[in-house]
């Protein structure tokens, strides 16, 4: 279905996503970040940026979340679980490379352990997405097959055709009901070929030849030589869209407790430290070079995609300008044999 | 100032004064820089000196794999090289194990960083070989030095709880302020602690307060100020301002500055018979 | 017996072992009477208190705490409370200036032989939280994300 958004007409899209009872959730400004949060009316959203601070992840993973309660009285055992987690959202204005984390995420989540979760959310949100007018230097949604209006994992697309006015295509059953049940904001769609406004993104790198280097060059020198300014903070892996390690601590007392999802992440040493004190990835460069293998080589072998949508984020917030596509493009023009070191 | 930089550097790797040299490189975008690691005389041309050099390079100090390039001689700004002298009076390294390249500065960042509002090392107080023209290094006074936290702490004490429970809030717990951080050097932090469990790892209002709370405190009396935990933190939270409010608190009752003088005895680590008490029934 | 509705507050008192918490068992033994609000946790010196025991007393729901050890000069391992006094003249105002009220972390030196101190200075504590009221602010985030340590504390496990 096609439709047109006019951007007058936002305002009776969010009250009427509100009447509908939907929360929306939006890019909005706040302070020196653009974040994707829940918002009210039509003038917090944040048009004019290449890309929201956080990603869309945590709306379906949450930095922080219950999954569990418990107590303990004598011999007995009493568990709760939470309810209510998966609220009716729509997601408005997040990015194409966003919304296509979400089908390559859902693989994992729907795997040998189905994530309630996360199934559950996906369920209860509807995503709109505006395709990218414009990009920046850290993009390269174009290196990772996809595009700056994909439409992967989007239920509507956006795309801008004139300065205050959107085509609206929907891409699912789940989109096609959300206009539907709001049609009287959207008009018909203009005839002839609407001029779509999409950034241009830059190819940086031949994805084909990456899994190739990966799959020969476990051991290779440029893991340490690039990773020694690396920190080991996680930020990367914590503003990523498509990272989706995570850990379980509870929170208690003596006698009751919750059981807590939190976010983690492979570039900390402590991920893979083992109670006996031996750590399998001690050193950084080891770290550095999961988080690459994950993303190229075996979530491919596991799952068929490639766990990366070239959103930029972890380029972006690097404190050691550690870029990710830069590394992917020496992997992918390396004609190099492999090159062991003797330590390793 | 560049040239003169890269001569230095080569100069020490050939003479094998040193086997590295950590100085700051060409970055991915123009307003950007990144740390590099020159091991060899024929790479010094990767060294660069702009007002991007925002890193305090001193952190790699800490870290195994840059340790692990050998005897380093460090690129250090007046704010970075405070850090040296704290690593050296809290027994981290030893001054003769590293080379220090100090360079004079007038402010770095774009706009300029805060601290560089009231800079009094513009040339640094520690180094060995000094590039560029040395200035006369500033002086400012206590309510000068201190005068960003004015509109924080005329502030109601619900205000201020409101104002940083709102930045808390922000905290996604990646820890990357601690990660920068050259003073945070403890091989297992607090926080990954969890028997007993001192700080909830969750990134939810409670843990984020003790989390962010016990950080700037760790650091009572031995932040120099580099502000490079404000710069890294993905969230956006102030931190500085809570280092800032430490150091201040530090000189008015110790009267101490951390990283001014190596003579000096470490605010934390030693006190006096008439400490102020007069909060003490 | 205080009113359901009437607002009691929960104090934590970090002792140390030489002489505040003697000082205390001074007043009982002397029967000089204190109110009952506090709950006193006994530590070896005020220099072993790690400001993060503050923190978690509020976690765990505590509306004020006293912090209390040997005067200058009479510390047990000489420079404990010296050391302590230190951390309290930074770690205060940090948390004034993260919005928390001074006034619920209170400090004090204690004798072995003040039980009369003791007692005046914890009656003082428990008055002048009971007049700030509870702390609400920290029970507030006590309660989100996980809500176990929060209700734990203030459904009042005596253990």
């Amino acid at each position: 279905m096609e439709k047109t958004l006019k951007k007058e007409k936002l305002n009776s899209l969010i009250t009427g996503l509100k009447d509908k009872g939907y929360k929306t959730i939006a890019p909005k400004k706040d302070n020196n970040l653009i974040t994707l949060c829940e918002i009210q009316e039509a003038d917090e959203i944040h048009f004019d940026h290449v890309q929201t601070n956080n990603s869309i992840k945590e709306y379906f993973l949450p930095k922080t979340e219950k999954i569990l309660s418990y107590t303990i009285e004598k011999t007995k055992v009493s568990i709760e679980e939470p309810e209510g987690f998966a609220v009716k959202s729509v997601v408005f204005g997040s990015r194409p490379c966003d919304a296509a984390s979400l089908p390559i995420m859902d693989k994992v989540f729907n795997w040998d352990c189905t994530d309630k979760f996360w199934i559950e959310r996906r369920e209860a949100i509807t995503i709109v997405t505006i395709a990218c007018d414009k990009c920046d230097s850290y993009c390269f949604c174009t290196s990772v097959c996809l595009a700056p209006d994909a439409k992967q994992g989007s239920d509507v697309l956006l795309t801008k055709i004139s300065d205050d006015e959107y085509l609206v295509e929907t891409e699912t059953e789940k989109g096609e009901g959300l206009i539907k049940e709001l049609e009287t904001v959207f008009s018909e769609p203009p005839s002839g070929t609407p001029d779509r406004q999409v950034a241009t993104v830059e190819k940086k790198f031949e994805i084909d030849k990456v899994k190739p280097w990966l799959d020969e060059n476990f051991v290779h020198k440029i893991w340490a030589e690039f990773s020694t300014k690396c920190i080991g903070c996680g930020a990367c892996t914590f503003v990523c869209p498509t990272c989706h390690c995570f850990d379980i601590v509870d929170e208690c007392t003596m006698s009751k407790g919750d059981r807590v999802k939190n976010w983690d992440g492979c570039q900390f040493k402590m991920f893979t430290l083992h109670t006996s004190g031996h750590n399998p990835r001690s050193t950084q460069d080891q770290r550095w070079r999961q988080r690459i293998m994950h993303k190229f080589k075996y979530y491919v072998e596991k799952f068929d995609n490639i766990l990366c949508v070239g959103c930029g984020r972890c380029s972006r917030v690097c404190p050691a300008d550690m870029n990710i596509s830069e590394m992917l493009e020496i992997i992918s023009t390396d004609e190099g044999q492999p090159e062991p070191v003797s330590k390793e | 100032m560049i040239e003169a930089l890269r001569k230095k550097a080569e100069e020490l790797l050939k003479n094998k004064t040193v086997d590295v040299v950590y100085g700051y490189g060409e970055g991915s975008v123009p307003e950007r820089t990144r740390p590099v690691f020159i091991t060899k005389p024929e790479d010094v041309n990767k060294l660069t000196w702009n007002k991007y050099c925002v890193y305090n390079l001193t952190t790699y100090l800490k870290k195994q794999e840059s340790r692990k390039l050998g005897k380093p001689a460090i690129v250090v700004k007046g704010c970075d090289a405070k850090t040296i002298t704290v690593l050296i009076k809290e027994s981290q390294i030893k001054r003769e194990d590293i080379y220090i390249i100090g360079v004079t500065c007038t402010g770095i960042g774009d706009p300029p960083a805060t601290k560089c509002k009231a800079c009094d090392v513009n040339t640094p107080l520690i180094y060995d070989e000094l590039i560029g023209e040395k200035i006369g290094n500033k002086e400012f006074s206590f309510e000068e030095r201190y005068a960003e936290l004015d509109e924080y702490e005329k502030l109601s004490e619900q205000e201020k709880w409101d104002f940083w429970q709102k930045q808390f809030e922000k905290c996604i717990k990646c820890y990357a302020c601690s990660s920068i951080c050259p003073l945070c050097f403890c091989d297992r932090c607090i926080v990954d602690k969890n028997q007993p469990q001192w700080i909830d790892p969750s990134a939810h209002p409670r843990g984020n307060l003790s989390w962010n709370v016990t950080r700037a405190y760790h650091l009572a009396g031995r932040c120099i100020n580099c502000e490079e935990c404000q710069r890294v933190c993905p969230a956006d939270i102030p931190l500085n301002l809570l280092n800032k409010k430490l150091a201040k608190e530090t000189e008015k009752n110790f009267k101490y500055r951390s990283g001014y003088n190596v003579d000096d005895e470490l605010a934390m680590a030693t006190y006096k018979e008439d400490d102020n008490q007069d909060f003490i029934k | 017996m205080a009113e359901e509705t009437k607002f009691e507050p929960r104090i934590v008192a970090f002792l140390c072992n030489w002489c505040t918490y003697a000082g205390a068992d001074l007043a009982g033994t002397g029967r000089n009477q204190y109110q009952a609000n506090v709950r006193v946790i006994k530590l070896p010196c005020t220099g072993g208190i790690d400001p993060l025991f503050l923190i978690k007393a509020f976690e765990r729901g505590a509306d004020g705490i006293l912090v209390s050890g040997c005067h200058p000069g009479d510390c047990h391992y000489n420079s404990g409370n010296y050391h302590a006094r230190r951390r309290w003249n930074v770690f205060r105002p940090l948390l004034e200036f993260c919005g928390i009220n001074p006034e619920r972390i209170q400090f004090s030196w204690v004798s072995a032989a003040e039980g009369g101190k003791w007692v005046e200075t914890i009656n003082g504590v428990v008055d002048t939280v009971r007049a700030l009221g509870p702390f609400e602010g920290y029970q507030k985030i006590n309660a989100v994300g996980s809500d176990a340590s929060g209700e734990a504390a203030t459904s009042g496990d005596t253990g």
